[in-house]
């Protein structure tokens, strides 16, 4: 370790601090004018910012190196998303929204129309009732209005089979997703535990080789 | 450094959506420096490709959780510190952090007196001094920012930084004033 004993007698001068981060390129904008000025005039603080730059400068001499072989894991084959994740992120996430959206807009507006829909119906049974009310008797309104009831619950039975199938579809792809992720995150813990294999079983034959 | 911070965050907002290609593209952009920072830390290759394989996984599992996208440097060099440190510790009773050093071989490629002195100099400081000299001279880093690598506060890494170049200015006087070119 090296002695804390400089060679160079430190300077008694308040700016000290400054002129090292100005040296650095980290004192404030509107603080280096001044300090150049001060530097221009005071020795000891031009002969420590003169140290600084040469001292740096040497540092600098020593290259970066490069790296000998690439950083490989992120395009390892067990890192690699499945096609249905690549798929999913690709945007069909957002394709699969707008479907929703537009399969609930669907089914609320059938179901209102149909609420509104159903009193006209009845409007004009009644209406064909009370003009031909002399050649139709009770029975016959009673099988339209019965037969208008039937077709009603008809279409409501249809609707909610199709709001239950689009659900179902959700909680499968859900599913599907989640399992995804799930083995995604195995690999990576698979992977990790493979590193750590791998030191261990170095560091034990290090040490076996060692001991010999 | 301003246009990469800008690239950086386009490429993490990429990965964060499952681009695993936008996450090798860091890596090509990172590998290099995160690589030479441990290599001057451990002062070993095998263990600085080691903990740069393990400071990239760790990143990429853990990109959701950096805050702001502009600050991906100073994370990542955070997490290659950690796991330096960590295998420091794991190392201890074997091999005291100092030690590291000595298996230290000078730059090829340079002079090899100039070399040679620049690297003992290095290696005679503490590691908490060596890795300030590294991230400041070597990665350029601002002081806020070692100071988000190192878990310490900004005037703590002024102190170490400055400490160690009191120390050097003295290891390296001789060759100051003769085989380095002056200026900033």
């Amino acid at each position: 370790m090296l002695s804390t004993d400089s060679a160079f007698p430190s300077s008694s001068c308040s700016q000290l601090e400054s002129v090292r981060d100005y040296a650095f390129d980290e004192l404030p904008a509107a603080e280096r004018s001044p300090l150049e000025r001060h530097i221009a005039v005071c020795g000891d603080c031009a002969a420590e910012l003169d140290r600084l730059r040469l001292t740096t400068a040497a540092l600098r001499t020593l290259p970066d190196l490069e790296v000998p072989r690439r950083i490989a894991f992120v395009s390892d084959k067990v890192f690699e998303p499945s096609p249905l994740w690549k798929f999913w992120n690709a945007g069909a996430h957002w394709n699969f929204a707008s479907a929703c959206v537009l399969a609930a807009a669907l089914v609320v507006s059938s179901w209102h129309f149909v609420s509104a829909a159903r009193p006209a119906e009845t409007r004009t049974v009644v209406r064909t009732a009370a003009v031909s009310q002399n050649q139709m008797n009770q029975d016959q309104i009673n099988s339209a209005v019965a037969k208008a009831v039937a077709q009603i619950r008809r279409e409501d039975a249809q609707l909610t089979k199709a709001a239950i199938e689009a659900s179902e579809k959700k909680h499968d792809r859900d599913y599907r997703n989640q399992m995804v992720a799930i083995e995604e995150s195995f690999m990576v813990l698979q992977k990790r535990l493979n590193n750590s294999y791998s030191r261990v079983a170095l560091s034990e034959a290090a040490s076996s080789g060692a001991a010999q | 450094m301003i246009f990469r911070a800008v690239e950086d965050a386009d490429l993490i907002s990429r990965v964060r959506r499952g681009d695993v290609e936008a996450y090798n593209h860091l890596v090509s952009r990172w590998e290099k420096r995160v690589f030479n920072y441990l290599l001057r830390i451990t002062a070993s290759t095998e263990d600085a490709l080691d903990l740069s394989q393990d400071a990239f996984l760790k990143a990429y599992q853990n990109i959701r959780k950096l805050d702001d996208p502009a600050r991906f440097g100073p994370w990542l060099f955070r997490i290659a510190h950690n796991e330096a440190y960590s295998l420091f510790r794991k190392r201890r009773p074997e091999t005291a952090i100092e030690d590291v050093a000595s298996a230290r071989n000078p730059a090829p490629g340079f002079p090899i007196d100039l070399s040679l002195a620049v690297t003992a100099a290095l290696d005679r400081l503490n590691p908490e001094q060596r890795e300030a000299v590294v991230l400041k001279v070597y990665e350029g880093f601002k002081f806020d920012e070692m100071a988000e690598v190192l878990g310490c506060p900004v005037s703590t890494v002024k102190s170490r930084l400055y400490t160690a170049l009191d120390l050097l200015k003295t290891e390296l006087a001789p060759l100051n004033a003769g085989s380095v070119p002056r200026g900033n």
